[in-house]
């Protein structure tokens, strides 16, 4: 057992995503050899994310103010939503520079396993963006459904295609199927399978 | 495809070990518990599918932090340097040519084993979640591709046996039952998906069966049905015999049992229809017989026959499907059958292709015909010459 501060640092760290016990441990002792100053810096860096940043209250992305940078943006199509998992699924969105419309954050997916249910995420307040009347100039003309194509991102996929489709509102879902530069040959078949039912005409 | 050396570290029983393999027929005699079976169990685990025996997690020799599993695989005219790690706590890593894979089910692109042991008689007398994983195993070996389908299948079936466990949930009974319609179409889709493959790759399985069922018992027949409660019978039949499936009529089947069993598999707070209680019917008869159920009515000799049968009949599809012979590693098999259905097989084995066995018998038929002989005694590996 390590003296109780240690020990205490170690608990907390190994409770972070991704790090077990030794890594924990590892981060702990480096951690120790820090200068006063370095060590300051990282304890400030988690005090001040958590008491500057905050959730976006249209969207639900991450922020420093009221309102995300995108939502805040007259430049960009307000008649687009694209929803998002998680915020860092944007920044990925972000760097094709493809898309210029509104997000909206559902800060997870539908997974009964970790007992994640639709009313768990924000989907209410996604339907809520949507009620603007169709032909009104705020009126939102398509939802992309933009979630992880695993079970879970899927399934979340469509039921929100069965709870917006009846709304009047376009949903379109993300293509799935091959990498880009990689090879037919070693798709495995779920995949592949995809590509083949989401073919589209050469143009 | 053969194994031409396997070399073990801190494996089971065994603290070194290494082993140079004939490309034909290798036999390991010892005494029984010297670890026979923990080569065949390592030369198993290089085709990537994990273990042949229940767990993994002994895999590992007693004090030791991990255990080494290397195999040098020749395949048509490539030469493969397979290495695996196994540590307690994580899954397996393996390295091609020392490479890292992404994972060890890459390695059933590389090799391809057959296994049948003492405990091979479980195919016809134990649970249908052995017979389900024959199955399920062939129809990857066949095509490792296909891993995807029984993956996301798993996957699905967790998530929504999850989800009737935990019924009622609060808040929303509308969204409740909106949320099951979701997964309902998920593991309609994924269950349709791997109930086409079990059928395609049984179909397939059933003439080199038979014609081995009939070679070592010297005479009568075996049938193989799938039996399931959500598919009808005339499409099971009509597949088998090589009628094209439709993916889409077995989904629509499937979602329509769930709609009519909803009420009971809330109730009941699991699936209760589906792939995962699916099951092979095994029938056997003597010459001149109608066949009966094997599982009720077959001696044990019988029994051992079909499940013998079973396997030789992986061998022959998987050797028909992939332009290569698989490992067969037969643990202890000979001990088990009479004098008569012993010569059958020996003379069977001797044109397999590589073949790796096991006996207790120092003087063990096949021995005088077998290019290799190891020794084991005690997590020690001799060769005789």
């Amino acid at each position: 057992m390590y003296a109780e501060p240690i020990q205490r640092l170690i608990d907390e760290l190994a409770r972070l995503p991704g790090i077990g016990p030794k890594s924990a441990q590892r981060v702990a002792f480096h951690l120790l050899k820090l200068s006063e100053d370095d060590a300051g810096r990282l304890a400030d860096a988690i005090v001040d994310v958590k008491a500057r940043v905050r959730l976006c209250d249209v969207c639900f992305n991450v922020s420093d103010q009221e309102l995300c940078e995108y939502c805040r943006d007259d430049r960009r199509d307000r008649t687009m939503i694209c929803v998002v998992q998680e915020p860092p699924d944007i920044v990925a969105l972000e760097r094709t520079r493809e898309y210029d419309g509104l997000y909206h954050v559902l800060q997870g997916h539908i997974s009964p396993i970790e007992g994640i249910g639709p009313e768990d995420l924000r989907i209410a307040e996604l339907l809520e963006r949507l009620k603007a009347p169709p032909g009104s100039p705020e009126a939102i003309q398509e939802v992309i459904v933009a979630t992880n194509p695993n079970i879970e991102g899927e399934a979340t996929a469509m039921y929100l295609g069965r709870l917006i489709g009846p709304l009047g509102v376009k949903v379109t879902r993300l293509a799935s199927g091959l990498p880009v530069g990689g090879d037919l040959e070693y798709a495995d078949e779920v995949t592949l399978g995809r590509a083949l039912s989401g073919r589209r005409r050469i143009q | 495809m053969f194994v031409r050396k396997l070399a073990l570290e801190d494996f089971r029983n065994y603290e070194r070990a290494a082993l140079e393999l004939d490309p034909g027929l290798n036999l390991l005699i010892g005494r029984n518990a010297q670890g026979k079976t923990n080569l065949l169990e390592a030369l198993y685990l290089l085709s990537g599918l994990g273990s042949p025996r229940s767990s993994d997690s002994a895999l590992i020799r007693e004090g030791a932090d991990r255990a080494l599993v290397h195999g040098c695989v020749v395949r048509g005219s490539r030469t493969l340097e397979i290495d695996m790690e196994f540590r307690s706590g994580r899954g397996p890593r393996a390295l091609v040519n020392k490479t890292a894979v992404p994972g060890t089910r890459e390695l059933s692109e590389i090799t391809t084993c057959v296994f049948f042991g003492p405990d091979e008689l479980s195919l016809i007398k134990g649970s249908p979640e052995g017979r389900r994983r024959f199955l399920d195993d062939v129809i990857v070996k066949l095509r490792p591709a296909r891993f995807g389908i029984r993956r996301e299948w798993d996957r699905v079936l967790k998530q929504r046996n999850a989800l009737l466990r935990s019924w009622p949930r609060s808040g929303d009974p509308r969204t409740a039952v909106e949320t099951l319609e979701v997964w309902d179409e998920a593991f309609a889709r994924a269950g349709a998906a791997l109930a086409a493959a079990r059928l395609e790759g049984l179909g397939a399985l059933l003439p080199f069966c038979r014609k081995r069922y009939e070679a070592v018992a010297g005479g009568g027949r075996i049938e193989i049905g799938y039996v399931s409660s959500w598919l009808s019978e005339a499409l099971v039949l009509e597949s088998l015999d090589g009628a094209e499936l439709d993916p889409g009529e077995l989904q629509d089947a499937l979602a329509s049992r769930l709609r009519e069993l909803r009420s009971r598999e809330i109730e009941r707070g699991q699936s209760l229809i589906g792939p995962q209680r699916d099951d092979l019917a095994v029938r056997l008869a003597s010459p001149g017989e109608t066949v009966r159920d094997a599982r009720s009515f077959g001696s044990q000799g019988e029994q051992r026959t079909g499940a013998l049968a079973l396997k030789l009949a992986e061998f022959d599809l998987l050797s028909d499907a992939l332009d290569e012979t698989p490992i067969l590693l037969l643990d202890d098999v000979f001990s088990e059958l009479d004098p008569a259905r012993r010569a059958s097989l020996s003379d069977a084995v001797r044109d397999m292709g590589q073949a790796v066995l096991t006996s207790a018998e120092p003087g063990a038929k096949g021995s005088a015909t077998a290019n290799t002989v190891y020794e084991v005694v005690s997590g020690e590996v001799r060769r005789r010459d």
